[in-house]
């Protein structure tokens, strides 16, 4: 007998990256901050595991941008989900999050980036203002077709984030959602497993209510679901943003 | 996510009823959670609906299903409410999947492998199934990969998330999932039975050609496979990868490798429903869909037709429709090499292949209109002193009339077989079958 009773492969899927683009400035070392995204993270990666074995139709690839006092592929590589490790951030320096753009945008140009692919989801995590130009940088995403594509999102960590900035990140998502505010360690993990799992679902497979035409007056392409709530009962150790 | 219960949470009915303990957390969606509860000393399963996600409305119909009672015992349907006076939430007790079944993405990813005698199974316990759900007047409206499950060696299904049927006509929040909606639903039409059909054909085509009907040449030219884009290809311009006037959106090798792999291994009867499904089931909705009866003869007629090459041992389909152009003898899909076929019985234009371990149900016999698999009808068998010699042995309660080709008639007890002899006619009550050799290579190995 041959080892497969049918032959062919597996369902054909799309590629499915996802990106942080975390930022690791010196204030990321304060209150825990950069130790509570390391954590959010960490926590996530099983569940969008179990997500990813229940999606036929992406392939989710993951990899990691920092930023501080320059800017650098973390996890350089497009990794399968499946065989993805999170390598702890760590916090000194600026907050040069032009450069991560720029780093971004020569990711995003074709090739690298392949021609057939889901939208791509892009999560900008902050807890301050840039330090350098952002603007030209953005300018170059925006300028590429993937870029204008993808689903552009942002966690603010803690009360000094630059909202304006984080919003002119997003985009037409701005619209949608807005930067995620997170005031807490607890909002922080619900709000990456959130971008994690629910909006990775959405982008490979929108809901139902979005597909009928007319439906959406939404400009976006990728409809975004509602994000989990802030959590209203603050434990009082959560409590030091 | 915090979940809404605990291991070991106890609710308490409003009715007095006894406590329900909560077991463990079997996976959340859209509208709630589902948890495997013990109650009245039996395992269930809990759907526990968010507060914010349903209506009364929605109460209402659930009620209404739970009195209507399941369609058949493949849908885990809903069996009875549970409200919480403390949280004023609600949900339903329904029965728990077994875990023999897997979900359709396992086989999508290859993580179960059936064998295509198997999925012909599957393919008619879905026909089947939705069928009854369709004779009682209500729609599913949302067939897809995470509702239905099946058990990948029998071929039998589950029908998972049923408090979203509704009646024909009626309108509800769910409109489906993209991929398998009908192009009408995606244009924003409400889901009925005919977008139903249209559903079971999408599952189906994906469960024969691991595929979607619609992702040819079109698809590859999208870049960029968003919102707009599905709107697109499964809405305003859904055109068959195998339209047979159409040529424009064809497969492309690389990207649509198993529709082409499979396409050509199916018989044309087979093809021809997908064609029809594809091409007048998206033009007219109403009535150019392929119904359940017809799938679930389709199924069987696919089942009966499956051969196993004696140099792999994988299964083939033979196809009579092609005995002309392929002379007889197909190549194997696995190996290559040519299959000598095995003697068929035909009954009524309708040739029923017997491989070493057939087995033939009543219904093959006496018509479509009960369909028993517990026991056989008839099944082969090797005369036990001459192993190179095959029978078919009568399995049934009635005695049945075997008539040779020279003319000599004997009776064949139940117990006893009668020989795969070319030409012999046996008379199964009201019907009558004859044993064909369609090979003349092949009359003694049915290996």
């Amino acid at each position: 007998m041959t080892d497969k009773k049918r032959p062919g492969g597996e369902l054909a899927s799309r590629p499915l990256h996802f990106i942080w683009i975390a930022d690791c400035s010196g204030s990321m070392g304060v209150d825990g901050k950069i130790q509570s995204l390391n954590n959010a993270i960490r926590e996530a990666i099983p569940e969008m595991q179990a997500t990813a074995q229940d999606n036929p139709n992406a392939q989710v690839l993951m990899r990691a941008i920092r930023f501080s006092s320059g800017a650098q592929w973390h996890i350089s590589q497009p990794t399968p989900i499946e065989d993805f490790k999170w390598e702890d951030l760590s916090a000194d320096g600026v907050t040069d999050m032009g450069k991560a753009f720029a780093l971004l945008a020569e990711q995003l140009t074709i090739p690298p980036m392949e021609e057939r692919a889901l939208p791509p989801v892009l999560v900008l995590v902050s807890d301050g203002q840039p330090s350098d130009d952002y603007g030209s940088g953005l300018k170059q995403i925006e300028e590429l077709p993937w870029g204008k594509k993808a689903v552009r999102l942002s966690i603010a960590i803690g009360e000094d984030a630059d909202h304006e900035v984080l919003k002119k990140f997003m985009g037409r998502y701005a619209e949608e959602v807005g930067p995620l505010q997170a005031n807490n360690p607890s909002d922080l993990k619900n709000y990456v497993r959130w971008v994690s799992t629910e909006v990775i679902k959405t982008a490979s497979s929108p809901p139902s209510s979005e597909l009928e035409e007319g439906a959406s007056g939404k400009t976006v392409n990728v409809p975004i679901p509602l994000p989990p709530a802030k959590s209203e009962e603050l434990e009082a150790e959560d409590d030091v943003w | 996510m915090n979940q809404i219960f605990k291991a070991g949470d106890k609710i308490i009915p409003h009715n007095g009823a006894k406590a329900l303990v909560v077991e463990k957390f079997l996976g959340g969606g859209g509208q709630g959670e589902v948890y495997r509860v013990k109650h009245k000393g039996k395992y269930m399963a809990l759907k526990w609906y968010y507060p914010t996600t349903v209506n009364t409305a929605y109460l209402k119909n659930l009620e209404r299903l739970i009195n209507k009672g399941p369609p058949n015992e493949n849908f885990l349907w809903p069996m009875e409410l549970v409200f919480d006076p403390d949280s004023d939430g609600f949900g339903y007790l329904m029965p728990l999947r077994d875990e023999r079944y897997h979900s359709i993405v396992d086989l999508m990813k290859r993580r179960v492998e059936p064998s295509f005698q198997t999925l012909a199974m599957v393919g008619f316990n879905l026909a089947h199934s939705f069928l009854q759900l369709h004779s009682k007047g209500m729609c599913y409206s949302d067939i897809s990969f995470g509702n239905i499950f099946l058990e990948p060696d029998e071929g039998n299904i589950l029908i998972c998330d049923n408090d979203n049927c509704i009646f024909d006509g009626e309108v509800t929040a769910i409109k489906g999932t993209p991929r398998f909606m009908a192009p009408e639903v995606v244009q924003g039409n409400n889901p009925n039975i005919q977008s139903d059909l249209f559903s079971l054909a999408v599952l189906l085509f994906y469960i024969f050609y691991l595929h979607h009907p619609l992702e040819g040449k079109r698809e590859a030219a999208i870049k960029c496979f968003d919102l707009p884009a599905m709107k697109k290809l499964y809405g305003s311009e859904p055109l068959f990868i195998f339209d047979p006037v159409d040529h424009s959106n064809r497969p492309v090798p690389g990207l649509h490798n198993n529709a082409l792999i499979y396409w050509n291994l199916y018989p044309h009867f087979f093809k021809e429903a997908f064609i029809r499904s594809f091409t007048a089931g998206i033009k007219d909705p109403l009535h150019g869909r392929v119904r359940e009866t017809e799938w679930r003869s389709i199924m069987l007629k696919l089942f009966d037709s499956m051969i196993y090459c004696p140099a792999c041992g994988s299964e083939n389909c033979f196809d009579p429709a092609s005995k002309a152009e392929t002379n007889l003898r197909a190549d194997c899909w696995s190996c290559h090499k040519q299959i000598p076929l095995p003697p068929a019985l035909k009954i009524n234009q309708h040739l029923i292949m017997l491989n070493y371990d057939t087995k033939i149900y009543p219904h093959q016999v006496k018509g479509e209109t009960v369909f028993d698999f517990s026991s056989p009808y008839a099944l082969i068998n090797r005369h036990p002193r001459n192993p190179d010699r095959w029978g078919l042995k009568n399995t049934s309660k009635e005695k049945w009339v075997s008539i040779s080709p020279q003319g000599i008639i004997k009776d064949v007890e139940p117990g006893k077989s009668i020989s795969l002899a070319g030409g012999t006619r046996i008379i199964f009550g009201k019907t009558e079958g004859v044993i064909e050799i369609i090979d003349d290579l092949n009359q003694k190995d049915l290996n």
